[in-house]
């Protein structure tokens, strides 16, 4: 783990205690898949309106804490604001409000909504002629929806390239509905897949840039939930929506402290 | 009135590169001249009504102007959070058209009947909700909205009530009034026939909404003393009626039962006292 990525940590640590609110082991999740898209898209933090940028969907929206941070990470805003994620009038909501957040282009929250908004989006973009595309994160619970699929289905029949589905195979599922091999599925569906670690940021920078043609693109991102927290990463479930007391904050900040990816 | 929405979609199409169509598999051969003309804004995307609507809200925040079309009950009860979520809470423009609302589908089966469509839409925030009688009120009405930036929802039916009278979006029309009348029928869509022949020599105000939402709240108010009875077959306007006034509104209309009875339109609607005697007998009773 980079130093970013390490202090994008920290500060989900430090809202989610101070506020009681927030996915923690989601969050770390997918916090170097949120990093590689916007190291390798086009944007501007300053104009986050501009209207050539690409777009990010986090269809998974109760990972918004992790996206707040890595937004704030690229200056979109003072990681302050961040600080009253949660509270009466905030506008960092628990899930992302489009009309609050610069930076976010889709409200999110009920799980399945993001690739078929993406799909129109990248629908839109190849009918006015334009090469801007469109990244969409959803997770591997998220995929028990079946609308990934049949927006999958539709993004394939559309040749779509300029859209890629960054699947957090982060395995949340396994004790009930589990994704069980989701190369095949998504390429039984229509899409160029690439298999990475989900948590070296170079490699999942190396898939996004990698040539598509005539077809969309999946990247599935082995991840582990929790990442950089022992404690996390050994009980998830317990954690899913958590937030640390004092105490279990200072011994999580000790281990993201000590880990190293 | 369904091919009035290809000649107006053409009409439309002509003048503004932005119009998009979306389908889930219906209408499609009506739309074979569209689809010459403009091969690329007439996507027949498949039986995938969710993506449908996901896709239309993708397609408004890039600029186009989107117009699902599919069958009544699969848009808006299978798809029901797409429109909430990313139509209307993400405040994407978008037009949904659909054909098959009430029991213009009869012979199929309650699978294939929608009667909930129009309250459906009309409790979404900023949706706009409309049910054209004529091919005239569609053209006006669907011309009005589709770039308005506003999500709408327009059902087109299969018949129609065979009058005409000058439209606008969110107006009702007072189609009947009688001085010192005690009752006030309130109707929409194609309905608004059947409602005329069963009060043509009765002494009531009949008042006639194409557009539920936004409801014309003063034309109803004027009428608030009398004795208000709704007649419609299909939830929404009893709905807005006694949202838009204080006093007590009766409502004729469907019953608390699925319409497994096959047939027709007309079938349906006599069996359930919505033909045009139904209708007068529920309003005589109302007079005595």
């Amino acid at each position: 783990m980079d130093e970013i990525s390490r202090k994008i940590r920290k500060d989900i640590l430090y809202i989610s205690h101070r506020s009681g609110h927030g996915h923690i082991p989601t969050c770390f999740s997918i916090i170097e898949m949120i990093r590689a898209v916007y190291e390798t898209m086009r944007h501007d933090p300053q104009r986050p309106d501009w209207e050539e940028r690409d777009i990010f969907i986090l269809s998974k929206g109760h990972g918004a804490l992790g996206l707040y941070c890595t937004l704030s990470h690229y200056g979109y805003f003072p990681i302050s604001d961040v600080f009253t994620f949660g509270a009466f009038e905030s506008n960092f909501g628990c899930h992302a409000d489009r009309f609050k957040i610069p930076g976010v282009e889709l409200s999110t929250g009920s799980l399945g909504h993001g690739v078929g908004v993406a799909v129109g989006m990248a629908q839109g973009f190849k009918l006015s002629g334009r090469t801007r595309k469109v990244f969409v994160l959803i997770g591997d619970g998220e995929s028990n929806e079946g609308t990934v699929w049949e927006a999958t289905m539709v993004a394939a029949n559309l040749k779509l390239d300029n859209l890629t589905i960054l699947f957090d195979n982060n395995c949340s599922q396994s004790r009930c509905l589990p994704i069980t091999n989701p190369e095949a599925k998504f390429a039984a569906f229509g899409c160029n897949v690439l298999t990475v670690n989900g948590h070296d940021l170079s490699a999942l920078k190396t898939a996004i840039l990698s040539p598509a043609e005539g077809e969309p693109k999946t990247i599935v991102a082995n991840t582990v939930k929790g990442k950089g927290c022992r404690t996390l990463e050994n009980n998830t479930f317990e954690w899913h929506r958590r937030s640390p007391n004092a105490e279990e904050l200072k011994m999580l900040l000790g281990e993201v402290n000590e880990t190293s990816i | 009135m369904r091919r009035q929405f290809k000649d107006t979609a053409l009409r439309i199409a002509k003048n503004d590169e932005k119009l998009v169509f979306l389908f889930g598999d219906i209408s499609v051969f009506l739309f074979n001249e569209f689809r010459e003309l403009y091969p690329d804004r007439l996507l027949n995307v498949g039986i995938c009504e969710n993506t449908l609507i996901s896709m239309a809200a993708g397609l408004s925040a890039t600029g186009f102007y989107p117009v699902v079309h599919t069958i009544a009950p699969f848009v808006t009860e299978r798809s029901y959070e797409q429109v909430k979520l990313d139509i209307c809470y993400n405040r994407f423009g978008c037009t949904i058209v659909t054909c098959g609302g009430s029991f213009d589908y009869a012979w199929d089966g309650a699978t294939h009947h929608c009667y909930t469509d129009l309250e459906l839409m009309r409790m979404l925030p900023g949706m706009e909700v409309m049910q054209p009688g004529s091919k005239n009120e569609f053209d006006i009405l669907f011309s009005e909205c589709y770039k308005n930036g506003n999500p709408s929802y327009i059902r087109i039916a299969a018949d129609e009530h065979g009058f005409n009278f000058p439209v606008a979006l969110g107006k009702g029309v007072i189609i009947k009034e009688t001085p010192g009348a005690k009752v006030t029928i309130v109707t929409a869509g194609p309905l608004l026939g059947n409602v005329v022949d069963a009060t043509n020599d009765l002494p009531v105000n009949v008042l006639y909404y194409h557009t539920l939402k936004p409801f014309d709240t003063s034309l109803i108010n004027r009428y608030s003393k009398s004795n208000i009875i709704v007649v419609h077959d299909a939830y929404g306007l009893f709905e807005a009626v006694n949202a838009a006034c204080a006093v007590k509104v009766t409502y004729h209309g469907l019953p608390d039962a699925f319409c497994c009875f096959y047939g027709t339109l007309n079938d349906i609607r006599s069996k359930i006292d919505l033909d045009a005697s139904g209708i007068r007998k529920k309003i005589i009773s109302a007079l005595t």
